[in-house]
């Protein structure tokens, strides 16, 4: 993808959705969206989808679902016409525009040489 | 970008004459460079087509495939085979909810294609097309059956429609779960007295020419499967998921000394492949056509319990309304 090309909320990405960088999914009335927390200190994530006409019922089906064998210890629903979402013609503006490298550790560890040259000095092998 | 709970585009009124050129073959260029088409995104209404054509028939053989083993739990052998045989039916059942859910975003309702199928009027798998005679059928529907669809699911998992890719993934999670529980049926019965070997290769015996013709006639030299396959609605050719699966399977057949139900099967090893006796393909287009043995009384059951739990549906909508 074109570096550089970055759009800002409200602009309107060259995109093959041709329009806008977010909208409304635009799902039937009936289905909702399932997000599952496996463990208290993990996320809920989006796993899939239920029919049902109410939010009871959806978690019901949920809880069937989606919580046969594998941990979970929370469920959320949500109508799916309700989650508004970047588009996939917006794509482009998730890529940086500069060298992130500064945003990662990786990129200092010159710390860790010189521990290493100096535990190299230390340990020579005629001292062995 | 979540997987189902995307966009239903609105049916064409009418067929459009042309995609536009020019988007066409920029969506081919995503394709072939391994990109993933979402729900939502523009496509070419041919490949929109054959993406719904595709998941429609594996949602309906989800749902039809649950039949002929749910025939056996009031009669299998013991309380933890009967519980393990009840979650590998729900399991299917669940597969189906997932591929309707996503055959949907391609532009079909759910109630639409669920009653497609119940009126005979859909397609699904030839295998569920068959009957589950005795107890060993299960097992051989749980090890090779399932080991089938899983060479195909599996590859798929690759195809370009990302909201089945992702589901496929699950998919396949649970099918490996049916394969190890219908091992275990398997060796059950492979150790057992002379009748449950018998038995066991009756079964086998009956379900070798559904298995072999569940991958297909080997695929022509078509533009429609050169299509396909530059889609990644095809990810291996059919005679390539049918070498796969021969090599895996083949093997634990021989490995209990029992024999391969075709006598003309041989290990060609220069080509590492199996080369098989034809089977009849009249027979696969027949099935396949709703006109298998057990093909009318399957459906038949499901309308009897798309009436029967009608009153269900209407419940729970009257309470939402409330």
């Amino acid at each position: 993808m074109a570096a550089g090309v970055r759009p800002a909320p409200g602009d309107t990405p060259r995109s093959e959705a041709g329009d806008r960088w977010q909208r409304a999914l635009d799902a039937p009335r009936d289905v909702w969206a399932v997000f599952l927390q496996a463990r208290r200190r993990d996320p809920h994530i989006y796993v899939g989808d239920v029919h049902a006409p109410d939010a009871e019922m959806a978690l019901v089906l949920a809880k069937e679902g989606y919580t046969r064998r594998d941990p979970c210890v929370n469920l959320w629903v949500v109508r799916a016409d309700q989650i508004h979402a970047t588009t996939a013609g917006a794509e482009e503006m998730f890529e940086p525009a500069t060298d992130k490298s500064y945003r990662f550790g990786g990129s200092y560890r010159q710390q860790q040489k010189v521990y290493r040259s100096a535990w190299r000095l230390s340990h020579r092998e005629e001292d062995q | 970008m979540p997987a189902s709970s995307m966009p239903v585009p609105p049916m064409p009124e009418a067929q459009p004459a042309e995609d536009d050129p020019e988007r066409l073959a920029r969506f081919t260029d995503r394709i072939a460079a391994g990109d993933q088409i979402d729900a939502g995104e523009w496509m070419p209404e041919n490949y929109r087509f054959e993406a719904l054509r595709l998941i429609n028939m594996h949602a309906n053989s989800e749902i039809m495939g649950a039949l002929p083993e749910r025939e056996w739990i009031p009669r299998a052998p013991t309380l933890a085979r009967k519980m393990a045989l009840t979650a590998k039916v729900q399991d299917e059942v669940g597969h189906g909810m997932l591929l309707y859910r996503v055959a949907e975003t391609l532009g079909r309702s759910r109630d639409e294609m669920v009653t497609e199928l119940i009126e005979g009027r859909g397609r699904f798998h030839n295998v569920f097309h068959y009957p589950a005679e005795t107890w060993a059928d299960v097992a051989i529907i749980q090890v090779f059956v399932d080991g089938a669809a899983m060479q195909t699911q599996g590859a798929l998992r690759s195809c370009s429609y990302a909201p089945y890719s992702r589901v496929l993934k699950r998919i396949c999670y649970e099918e490996d779960f049916h394969i190890q529980l219908g091992l275990d049926v398997w060796r059950a019965l492979a150790e057992g007295t002379p009748q449950q070997r018998a038995m066991l290769q009756d079964a086998l015996r009956r379900w070798w020419t559904p298995i072999i013709h569940f991958f297909g006639m080997p695929d022509k030299v078509s533009p429609h499967t050169e299509k396909m396959l530059a889609w990644r609605l095809k990810v291996k050719s059919n005679e390539e998921l049918r070498q796969q699966f021969l090599r895996r399977f083949v093997p634990i057949i021989l490995e209990y000394g029992l024999d391969v139900p075709d006598t003309g099967l041989r290990w060609i090893e220069a080509e590492q492949r199996y080369v098989y006796t034809e089977p009849d393909w009249e027979e696969l287009k027949r099935v396949g056509r709703n006109g298998g043995p057990k093909s009318a009384e399957r459906l038949a059951l499901r309308q009897k319990f798309q009436r029967q739990h009608a009153w269900v549906r209407e419940a729970i909508s009257h309470g939402a309304a409330a």
